[in-house]
Parts: C-alpha cells; sequence; structure tokens
C-alpha cells in the first residue's frame, strides 16, 4: 500500500493532533520518543520512508488504548500494521524476541507441516473428530516448550493443563469439542507484525480443518485467537459460516442459566482478586463483564477492581514476540503494583499471553501478587 | 385548454461559467430547437437576471408561448423566480418546467462532450413533460394571528417577546415549574463577565407581565394537527398541586417539607438538595412553588405524617392534593420551537473518572458551585478546602467521533476561559492549567477575553487529556503537551470537564410531533444551512436556539429574533397560498384500502363513506404536502400527484432513453 492509500484507509487526516493518543499509550509514557500522534503526522507530512526505518514502529502494542480514545476515529491499529507491511516489504522486521523461536513455529504451520498437537489428550477428556463445536486450541501445545517446567524461559507456565482444563470445563456443560490434530496457528502475530500472505495462509488452512469437521461454532479461549476468528478471517477471507465465541461467554450464559455450579468455598487459595482485562477480551472484542460475572459467582472469592480496568485497562507490555524491552518490563511491573494496591491476592487474566508476560515480569523482582488464569479458576472451582 | 396548440420556449442558462465551462450550451440550444412543440430556444448569460427574465416575457408576449423549459440549476434554487417570471408575462405559474444541468450536470462531471450529451437529453426530458404540464390553482388559507413558542430558555423568551410586543397573541410553554433554561443556571456570561440572572430576570418578569403572553409552565405540547395558519395544539398542564393564584411564593411549605434537603435539586444539577415542594431557583417566574409528585410523600404513598406538612403550613391555602392535570387546546397560527440541548453525559468518557471522583465536574456543576445562588453561595470549595490547582479539560463530547459527536460545541472554549477567570477572581493563589485542542475565540470580544484570561496566569497546554487518575486525594491529569511533544501529568484538586451540547434525549419525539426532521448531528434541521436558518420543511415552525444546533446567547438571541420575525411576517399577511403541488384521488378507481392513509406522514388522506359500505380516500388540500407517498403506496393507481402525473414522468423518462 502507498502511504496515501494507508493514510485514506485509516482516516489519518483526520488528526487533530491533539495528543491523546500518545498520553494514552503506555509506550509513550515510557519511551518519550515514541509517539503515536508524531508517526501519524510524520504520515500526513509524507515522511513514510522515515516510519518504516524506526525500529520503533515495532514497539506499538496494538493495544487500542489510543484508538478507543481518538477523538477523530483514526484507525491507528491498521496504520500501525500497514505501515509494518510495508516495513516488511522492504525487509525490515522488529526485534524478535526468545530468538524469534516462536515467530518461527509460526511461520513452519502456514507451511505443508505434520504436527503432533494433540499429544496432550489424556483418557479422562471427551473430544470427538467430528460435532458442533470445535475447540480451537491455538498455541497452547507449544507455550510450555518455551515457558514451562525445563523451557528456554521457564517462567512456571502450565499451557497444556490449560487446554486440558477447557476440555473439562466443556465436558462438564455437555460439549465434547471438536480438537484437531490439523489445526494451526491463528496467524494473528503475522497479520499484525505485517505479514498478511502468511496470515492468510494459515487462516486458509484454519478455516478447511474447522469446515471439514463440520463445526458451525468455534470455541476460542486465547482473545486473540477469538478476535482473529471473529473479525480477522472474514474480513481478509469473506463471510464464514461459523460462529465464533469466546468461553466466557458460554460460561456466562450458563452461570445466567443456574447450569454451571461451583463448588461451596471452591477457592482457598484466593479470597480477593483482581481482573486484568486483556486487550483484545476488553478493548477490541469489548467483553468485559463476562468474566467478572464468573469470577463473582465463584463462591468466597471477592473481586476488586483496579484503577485502570476495563477500556481503560492497560496492556501487559508486549505484542506480536517483537521489540520486548526494558519498557515492556516497566509497563508490566506497573501494572502488577496497581494490581497489588488493590489488596488482592490474585491478578486474574484470560489471556495465555497476558499470563507469560506478567509472570515474566515477577522473575527476579519483588513482586507478590500470584497470577492466575480464568480458565484453570474455574476449572478448579467446578462442582 | 386542451385544444390550445403547445408552444415551448427553451432557455439554456451559462451561468456564468458554472455550467458554460463544462458544457456546451450553444449546442445544447441547437440540439433542442427541432423538438415536437418547441417554437424557439436561447441561451443566455444569466438567465435569472433581469435581462434574463425579460427574454422570456417578451418571448411569452410576442409569440405566445404557453409552456417554458428553463435549463439552469436546481430547481430549489430559481423555480420560484421563474414561476413568477412567466405569471407577470400572464401564464400560470405551473407552466414552467426545470431542467437542473448545473448540480445534476456541470457540477458534477468532467468531460464536456458527455456532460453536453447529459445536458440535451435533461432538456429533451424537461420538453416532454412541459408539453404535458397543467395549470394548477393555488388556495388561500387564513393564518390565525396566535403563535406557540415550545420552550422557555433565552430564545423562547426572546421570540415571545418579539412576537407578543407585535401585537400577536403568544403561548408560551415550557415543562419546567420556571422559565429561564439553561441561561438561567450559569453564573456569569462570557466575554463580558455580565451576571446571567442579572440581564435574564427583567426579560422573565416581562414575559410575565406580558399582556399577550399567556405562560404554561410545567407544561408539554402533546399533539400538533393542522398546517401553517391552522395549527391544533394539545398541551398538557401537569398539576402542580399548588393554586396559583393562591401561592405567595413565601416558602414556608418548602421550610416545612418532610423531605426538606433530601431531593436532589434540578436546577443545581445535583450539587444541591431541595424539598419536594420546591422553587426551583430564587428568581424563578412564575414565583410559585410545585409539589413534584415523583417525590412527595403524600403523593406517593397517601400519607404524609398525621397530614401533609406543607398543608399545615400554608397560610394561603394553596396546597391542593385534588388538582388534577389538564389538557388546554389552542388555534396556533405560527409555531417556534425553542427546546434547547442536553449537556453531554461526561460518564461516556470513563477514562476521565466523572461520576467516580467527586471533585471530577461538567461544565455546568461549576457554573451551579460557583453561582452566587449556587448550594454553596458561590464557594469553590474541595472537601472542605480551597483548591490549590484547578484544571479545565477542552472538548469533552465535542470534536470527538469515538462518542458520535464530531461538530464544535461552539461556547465551552469561551465559557472555560471564563470559568477560570472566575476561579482567579476568587481563590488569586489558585494554579489554573486549561488544556485545549484549539481554541476557538470567534465571537465579538471572544480573542479579548482570551488574552485577558492568560494576562492573569491561566496556564494553556495544547494537548487534550487521554486520562484522570486518583493519586492519594488528589487527582492525576494525565496528557501530552503537543508543542513540546512530551507526556505532561498535572495534579490537580478539581478538574472541570468543558462538558458541551448535545441534541435533547427526547428530539425525536418532538420530531415526531411537528413532523420536521433532524441533521446528521441530531439537532434539528433548518430549510436551508445559509439562506432559511430559522425555517423547516414545514411550512409556519421555525426553530431558535441551541434545538438547531450548539450557539452562544448573542447567537441565540439573534436567532430567536430571527424566527420571530419570520413567524410574524407569516401571520401579519394573514393569509398564505398553500401547495398547489398535492395528490388527488379518481374516486372511481380508488379501493378504500386505505394504505394512502398509512403512507401519509401528514394525516392528508382519510377515508370516507361515499355510498353505504363503499369507502373512498379523500386528501385534504390544506394538509398534502405533495411528497406523494400515498400515490407510491396505492395499490391501482387511484392517486395521482398533481404536476408529476405518471404520463407526465414516463413522458420524461422516454425523452432520456
Amino acid at each position: 500500500m502507498s502511504l496515501e492509500e494507508i493514510i485514506k484507509d485509516t482516516k489519518a487526516y483526520y488528526c487533530l493532533g491533539c495528543g491523546v493518543c500518545t498520553s494514552s499509550c503506555p509506550v509513550a509514557r515510557v519511551i518519550p520518543s515514541f509517539s503515536p500522534r508524531l508517526l501519524v503526522e510524520k504520515a500526513l507530512f509524507g515522511f513514510g520512508d522515515e516510519i518504516i526505518s524506526d525500529k520503533d514502529l515495532w514497539s506499538c502494542l496494538i493495544c487500542g488504548r489510543c484508538a478507543s480514545r481518538c477523538p477523530s476515529g483514526v484507525d491507528y491499529l491498521n496504520f500501525v500494521r500497514e505501515m509494518r507491511m510495508e516495513a516488511l516489504s522492504k525487509g525490515k522486521e522488529g526485534l524478535l524476541a526468545h530468538d524469534g523461536i516462536l515467530n518461527t513455529i509460526m511461520e513452519l504451520q502456514s507451511l505443508n507441516l505434520k504436527q503432533d498437537r494433540n499429544f496432550w489428550i489424556t483418557d479422562d477428556l471427551e473430544v470427538a473428530d467430528a460435532g458442533e463445536y470445535f475447540y480451537f486450541v491455538g498455541c497452547l501445545p507449544y507455550f510450555d516448550l518455551v515457558f514451562g517446567e525445563g523451557g528456554l524461559c521457564d517462567v512456571g507456565i502450565r499451557s497444556i493443563e490449560r487446554a486440558r482444563n477447557t476440555v473439562r470445563i466443556l465436558n462438564k456443560i455437555g460439549i465434547k469439542p471438536v480438537v484437531s490434530n490439523n489445526e494451526r496457528c491463528c496467524g494473528h502475530d503475522l497479520l499484525w507484525n505485517g505479514d498478511l500472505e502468511g496470515f492468510k495462509r494459515l487462516a486458509e488452512l484454519n478455516l478447511k480443518t474447522i469446515k471439514e469437521s463440520g463445526a458451525k461454532k468455534v470455541i476460542c479461549v486465547c482473545p486473540e485467537g477469538y478476535v482473529t476468528l471473529k473479525r480477522d478471517y472474514p474480513r481478509f477471507l469473506g463471510e464464514q459460516d461459523i460462529e465464533v465465541i469466546q468461553l466466557c461467554q458460554i460460561l456466562a450464559d450458563e452461570l445466567r442459566e443456574g447450569k454451571l455450579k461451583f463448588l461451596e468455598n471452591a477457592s482457598v487459595d484466593y479470597k480477593k482478586v483482581t481482573f486484568h482485562d486483556p486487550c483484545s477480551l476488553g478493548r477490541i472484542a469489548e467483553i468485559y463483564e463476562e468474566p467478572r460475572e464468573i469470577i463473582s459467582s465463584i463462591p468466597g472469592i471477592e473481586l476488586v477492581e483496579m484503577e485502570r480496568n476495563r477500556v481503560d485497562a492497560v496492556c501487559c507490555g508486549t505484542s506480536g514476540w517483537v521489540n520486548c524491552s526494558g519498557c515492556s518490563k516497566k509497563i508490566q511491573t506497573e501494572r502488577l503494583k496497581e494490581a497489588e494496591e488493590t489488596g488482592a491476592d490474585a491478578l486474574i487474566t484470560a489471556c495465555p499471553k497476558c499470563e507469560i508476560h506478567l509472570n515474566c515480569a515477577k522473575y527476579n523482582a519483588d513482586l507478590k501478587i500470584r497470577i492466575k488464569d480464568i480458565t484453570d479458576l474455574v476449572a478448579e472451582s467446578l462442582a | 385548454m386542451e385544444s390550445e396548440e403547445i408552444k415551448i420556449g427553451v432557455y439554456v442558462c451559462h451561468c456564468g461559467i458554472n455550467i458554460g465551462s463544462t458544457v456546451d450550451v450553444e449546442q445544447v440550444r441547437d440540439s433542442v430547437s427541432e423538438l415536437p412543440n418547441v417554437s424557439i430556444s436561447r441561451d443566455f448569460k444569466y438567465m435569472c437576471s433581469d435581462p434574463g427574465q425579460a427574454l422570456i416575457r417578451k418571448d411569452i408576449e410576442e409569440r405566445g408561448l404557453n409552456r417554458v423549459v428553463v435549463a439552469a440549476c436546481s430547481p430549489r434554487m430559481h423555480e420560484p423566480t421563474f414561476r413568477k417570471t412567466i405569471q407577470q408575462a400572464g401564464l400560470n405559474p405551473y407552466c414552467v418546467e426545470i431542467a437542473n444541468i448545473r448540480e445534476q450536470c456541470s457540477w458534477v462531471h468532467e468531460d464536456k462532450a458527455d456532460a453536453t450529451d447529459k445536458a440535451v437529453k435533461l432538456v429533451c426530458s424537461a420538453v416532454a413533460k412541459a408539453s404535458l404540464l397543467e395549470p394548477l390553482e393555488e388556495k388561500e388559507v387564513e393564518i390565525a394571528p396566535r403563535a406557540l413558542v415550545i420552550g422557555a430558555g433565552i430564545a423562547g423568551i426572546q421570540a415571545s417577546l418579539d412576537i407578543a410586543d407585535a401585537g400577536f397573541q403568544v403561548y408560551l410553554v415550557e415543562r419546567e415549574p420556571s422559565i429561564g433554561g439553561h441561561m438561567a443556571q450559569l453564573d456569569k456570561t462570557f466575554p463580558t463577565l455580565d451576571c446571567s440572572a442579572c440581564i435574564m430576570t427583567p426579560k422573565m418578569v416581562e414575559v410575565e407581565r406580558h399582556p399577550n403572553i399567556e405562560l404554561l409552565t410545567y407544561s408539554k405540547v402533546i399533539e400538533v394537527g393542522g398546517y401553517i395558519g391552522n395549527f391544533n395544539v394539545k398541551v398538557k398542564k401537569k398539576p402542580r398541586y399548588i393554586n396559583m393564584d393562591r401561592c405567595t411564593g413565601c416558602g414556608l411549605c418548602a421550610e416545612a417539607c418532610r423531605l426538606k434537603g433530601r431531593i436532589t435539586s434540578e436546577f443545581d444539577v445535583g450539587m444541591g438538595k431541595r424539598s419536594a415542594s420546591y422553587i426551583p431557583f430564587p428568581y424563578a417566574v412564575p414565583s410559585k412553588y410545585t409539589i413534584d409528585a415523583e417525590h412527595c410523600l403524600f403523593l406517593t404513598k397517601g400519607k404524609c405524617g398525621k397530614s401533609p406538612a406543607c398543608k399545615d403550613a400554608c397560610t394561603a391555602d394553596a396546597v391542593e392534593f385534588e388538582q388534577k392535570e389538564e389538557i388546554v387546546e389552542l388555534d396556533i397560527g405560527t409555531i417556534v420551537v425553542a427546546t434547547g440541548f442536553d449537556l453531554f453525559d461526561a460518564t461516556e468518557k470513563p477514562e476521565y473518572g466523572y461520576g467516580l471522583y467527586d471533585n471530577v465536574l461538567s461544565g455546568l456543576e461549576f457554573e451551579r458551585l460557583v453561582s452566587s445562588s449556587g448550594p454553596t453561595q458561590g464557594k469553590i470549595a474541595i472537601g472542605g478546602k480551597d483548591p490549590k490547582d484547578v484544571v479545565f479539560v477542552q472538548c469533552v463530547g465535542s470534536r470527538d467521533k469515538s462518542v458520535g459527536n464530531e461538530y464544535c460545541s461552539r461556547v465551552c472554549c469561551m465559557y472555560t476561559a471564563k470559568q477560570a477567570y472566575l476561579i482567579h477572581e476568587k481563590l488569586p493563589d489558585a494554579r489554573l492549567t486549561i488544556f485545549y485542542i484549539d481554541i476557538r475565540a470567534f465571537g465579538k470580544g471572544f480573542e479579548e477575553f482570551y488574552d485577558r484570561v492568560r494576562e492573569e496566569g491561566v496556564r494553556y497546554i495544547r494537548g487534550n487529556v487521554s486520562e484522570i487518575i486518583k493519586k492519594g486525594d488528589r487527582l492525576l491529569v494525565m496528557a501530552e503537551d503537543t508543542l513540546l511533544g512530551e507526556p505532561i501529568d498535572v495534579e490537580a484538586d478539581l478538574v472541570v470537564l468543558a462538558t458541551g451540547i448535545v441534541p435533547r434525549a427526547d428530539v425525536r419525539e418532538l420530531m415526531n410531533l411537528l413532523k420536521i426532521s433532524q441533521s446528521p448531528d441530531g439537532f434539528l434541521l433548518e430549510a436551508h444551512p445559509k439562506l432559511r436558518p430559522v425555517d423547516t420543511a414545514s411550512d409556519g415552525i421555525y426553530i431558535a436556539g441551541c434545538c438547531q444546533g450548539p450557539k452562544d446567547i448573542p447567537d441565540t438571541v439573534a436567532q430567536a429574533k430571527g424566527a420571530a420575525s419570520s413567524a410574524m411576517t407569516k401571520m401579519s399577511q394573514g393569509k398564505v397560498k398553500v401547495e398547489a403541488i398535492i395528490a388527488s384521488v379518481d374516486p372511481f378507481i380508488c379501493r378504500g384500502c386505505g394504505r394512502c392513509v398509512e403512507a401519509c406522514e401528514y394525516g392528508a388522506p382519510e377515508l370516507q363513506e361515499a355510498e353505504p359500505g363503499i369507502l373512498v380516500s379523500e386528501v385534504n388540500d390544506s394538509l398534502c404536502k405533495g411528497c406523494g407517498a400515498c400515490a407510491v403506496a396505492c395499490p391501482c393507481r387511484a392517486i395521482s400527484m398533481k404536476h408529476f402525473k405518471n404520463e407526465q414522468i414516463f413522458s420524461q423518462i422516454e425523452a432520456v432513453i
């Protein structure tokens, strides 16, 4: 896309230069040279080359805080995405975290590949090859390699157990989901890092797999996978005849209908918790209340709010496995301190990446608050 | 008429270069000269000019033309002009047809050959219709010399006074217990710092005393039927439970009320409290009390102690719990709508913490706080202490697509400057910061006032606020100083949001009542944004003040005077011609199905029993606006639109294809 087309597509010309984006941006608060406003203004002045050469183009978290507040309706997220596409086409990319292993895993999946991604399914789990519901497992089978026990960057993550817990919950509410060994990475990070073609290859493979299973409803747990399947697949590959649902939505419905029951005094470990809205679940998908309803319904748990919650929540500090830095650490540390200030003994999140990043920030740091995933919490509390 | 030979004159306008530079006007003129019934075709630089019109008149007289086609701009622009032109030459005004070769051709095309070709087709089409045009009669109706003014803020008050002074009867309807509107809530007004109450009360009192004004407060217009000159209006008067003749406004009832100090005062926008029996503010007009049926113990629970305390306290025997609502019917000539605005609800911007933090106030709340008639008698104290740092945030709910308001509210820049000035007067040591995107100081004396505020040391920072969070007892206001390109955080004891102006929440109800429309911003739509700014698409209904769009007090008063003047012009004429282009029903074809009745917005068609058991639709000529909705709805073509008959339209289509 030419710079003019990017400006037109994202309505960058509406920018009033009010600075609300830059002031809202968690990165700009740490790196003063990073400014969403100036990136847009540079584009309007025709300095496209300067933007794509700037390594800070990859520091944007795609968290959407700026865009949700922009009074001018500038589509800043797609502005960054399209600029990254330009940068990528000129051979530029962000600084890859974890030596690029996760990015490589994503790219490999977009090719003709034989996987063994269902190794985690144990005998107690009821899954199917075909059926109404498709559980989109996402990256979970891969995360433990890096962030789990013995991984390159062990921060105590047990993602595989998360996948098992999800199936346990689904079985409990009478769903025997399809779990496919042919599933691929959803493509979220390739898309937002500017690799549209790679994203499309992944999306096509996934849609083929889902359709072959006969499923009409896809259940996502990862919020990024959810918004990618729900919003981006139709956007880039046309309308699809599938309904995409986030687990919290199903659970909140079951709760309201009284079908989901928790143990009396279910939570022994956690008395007072706070909820961290993942960017994709909150600002992007606007699912704010369902996770709160679920947490509040668990006997023995009190939910308290951080100062910055819901649409004003702050990102977990890094995304797309690029440009993770001291800036990310600072954002994460502040977020965890904010959670500690509520007096909560755990921060609940609903995104595996938030869980990884926030746990990483605790490494060798004086932060006491525990981090717990909502799916695990529910699975452990079920009657 | 039918046997008369049709002789058409075609006049093609260059409109300077507006048409001439894109359309080959001479070619158009020549291409249509041989069409059936055309006896002359000419071109002219400006057809609408005096010599252009004279040319048409001369041809009518000398060549006996009986139909005229003018190829020029939109008929909305000059159709009335050319109707008059041919009328002066003795033709029926409806014997002219306009071909729009400007807006629909030269202005929207670039290729001259294609544009010329299209212009020829448009003119051919107009000639085809002109051959079938029929003379129409315009009926006249009387205009009742009585105006209805809806809303008694400063706009409604000014319009009422002007109309009443001109000798016409005015019914001024206000839904609140007192007139005054938003202006009565303001402390001082920019840029002159006149006390709002001081300049407003004389007008309010004048309204009350004016022999030609009947004031209907605590009332609502619930039905409007009829048409210009003869509107049938129903007004619902809510019971005040106080006898207006007996009440002396002494306030003993409010003092005695068991709920004293426990009900949120609407006038003080939640900053103060009142009793169930109340007067909204000390200089209210009428200066009479009202018992609020939503809260009053006696009215809600049927019991208030042993007997209602207000009734016991009143020495004038004015409390009347037996009052019932009353419907007043009025015959009205013209209507002025002056229903004002709502304040933007800042909870729509959760990042500002409005509603969450007590020391984040809306602009109007601050007005009440700083006002000497307000709940603190004008003392600005936050948690009992003088605020040391006050931050103002501009453009809250204005120029903000994220909340759906693209427009500028036009008053916030200046009211913020004024509010900063008022704090500086009262608390000279307070540090005052204003965050802004652009300062729009466009009115008379505004730029000078903006200078004056800066002279007093108020700090303006270019950049708008992204969020406000709590920091201990204080607030942290976060923004980017866009001139320095640096994030800036300012601590504050008090934040005032420059909340903007939004359309009334019930604007749709009003639109349905009056059959008027709204512009994309949600405010009421004027007939023309420049040349008919106080008229609406409905004849005899005029708009003034913030119901039409955000504006300050001087502009509101000016527009109110304009609307009053338009209403008075019609009433002075005493008669008005009604639309000649209306629907007519062929009673033989009509099956009486009633679809036309359902389709009509204006209640013009009505089913009548022509013979026992046989229903036929009849159109009330005065109510019909000629929109054609009924003709479209009619399944058997019993309805035709005068001037837009089926055969006329088909002839136009055939000429084009």
